[in-house]
């Protein structure tokens, strides 16, 4: 019977390799030790200082009028609803599984896709006002810009620690976890918004402070891999 | 790894002999072109070099190294467009096989027929990269369905489908082949 040419190449001994290049040797010349990845630190870090940062953000623009007439209930949910939404895809970015140099690109990006909707969709659909709320309407929509820019530049803090976290780490599915940090950037953004943002229609905390993570997701996705890759 | 993050550079000499072998057989199949390779797993081991401070302790840093690998290949092949390259123009052709400790052999129990071989080589390069990518680490390097996804980042549902493709297609591109003067004879 004829062997089977696949098997034979497969059986086949792998090939010498090149010598190291001089470049390479010149570096293992003056090899310093380095301080390895540690991710667990490294979220633990991301989240304390993004929140440090969000709450100095919050201190500045000043937490929202109506926040008294608001149920509790709703206040401190909501609340805890953006701060998974932070924590969940942070996580996934950063903190490989066991035994693995890597993060979970797929489920990042399932959390980034997933957080994304979510908080459109719950802005959309849920939104109790007071009487000290206020109410845009379609025809002011364009005011929202301002909550978009502070929910941005609450999400750059996440996005640029974890940019330098994953450096070197991010060989394949750069762009999900990048997407990952940040919708998870755009979700601190958003717990800042809730709590400063007095403006309750629909159009306004769904398509503002829930796109916030959509447009923080989309622009990490578009400038991290790159920035995280080794040359 | 931790050794060499530690600052000891026989232990990334260690690292090499171990793994570049390994490395090298995969760019050299997906690059076609021994010249290339080299310079791919040059490449390869200098982001590794760079990047060495990503490493988590612990971790098995093989499949990391083929994702940089993959990466550097996918990159190159992005910038210069000749990831396939012609057969038959001499240096292609792996001659010298090593160990994994990076060593040649001294002999081969079976050798195996050379133009089988380059056949095989020859049907290979003929695939999409993405499927001959799934037959070298799948069916080449022995890699899991789930490993060989890691690597390349990509699903396990693509990559089990990528596979099956790329290897159907290959059967089918060495069934159309002529037989070897070995097969004939």
């Amino acid at each position: 019977m004829k062997p089977d040419p696949i098997d034979e190449l497969a059986a086949q001994s792998p090939p010498a390799p090149p010598p190291l290049a001089r470049e390479l040797e010149a570096e293992l010349g003056s090899l310093a030790p380095v301080a390895t990845r540690r991710p667990m630190r490294q979220l633990v870090m991301l989240v304390a200082l993004s929140l440090a940062y969000g709450a100095g953000v919050l201190a500045v623009v000043t937490t929202r009028r109506d926040a008294g007439e608001l149920s509790i209930g709703w206040v401190v949910g909501a609340g805890l609803g953006w701060l998974l939404g932070f924590v969940i895809p942070c996580h996934l970015a950063l903190v490989p599984r066991a035994g693995s140099v890597m993060p979970r690109w797929r489920l990042a990006a399932i959390a980034a896709v997933v957080t994304a909707i979510a908080f459109v969709l719950l802005g959309l659909a849920i939104h109790p006002s007071g009487p000290s709320s206020e109410h845009y309407g379609a025809e002011h929509f364009v005011r929202g810009h301002t909550c978009l820019e502070i929910g941005l530049a609450t999400a750059l803090v996440p996005i640029v620690l974890g940019t330098m976290f994953l450096r070197g780490a991010l060989p394949v599915g750069a762009r999900w976890i990048a997407a990952a940090l940040g919708a998870g950037g755009g979700s601190l953004g958003g717990l800042v918004l809730h709590l400063h943002c007095h403006v309750t229609d629909p159009l306004h905390t769904g398509l503002v402070h829930g796109g916030v993570v959509i447009v923080a997701a989309l622009l990490a996705a578009a400038m991290v891999p790159r920035a995280a890759d080794v040359r | 790894m931790a050794r060499y993050c530690d600052g000891d550079a026989s232990a990334f000499r260690e690292l090499y002999a171990a793994v570049a072998p390994r490395l090298y057989g995969y760019l050299v199949k997906m690059a076609r072109h021994r010249a290339l390779a080299d310079d791919l797993l040059q490449q390869t081991f200098l982001k590794v070099h760079r990047a060495r401070a990503a490493y988590v302790r612990g971790a098995d840093p093989v499949p990391w190294l083929y994702a940089i690998a993959h990466r550097t290949f996918i990159d190159e092949a992005r910038k210069s467009q000749r990831a396939i390259v012609k057969v038959g123009d001499g240096d292609d052709l792996p001659e010298i096989s090593a160990d994994l400790g990076g060593q040649p052999p001294a002999s081969r129990d079976e050798p195996a027929d050379p133009e089988r071989v380059r056949a095989a080589l020859d049907a290979l390069a003929q695939l999409p990269a993405a499927q001959r990518e799934a037959v070298v680490l799948t069916k080449l390097d022995g890699k899991s369905v789930a490993e060989a996804a890691e690597i390349a980042g990509t699903t396990v549902g693509a990559m089990k489908v990528r596979a099956h493709r790329g290897y159907e297609a290959l059967r089918k591109l060495l069934r159309g082949r002529a037989p070897s003067r070995q097969e004939a004879g």
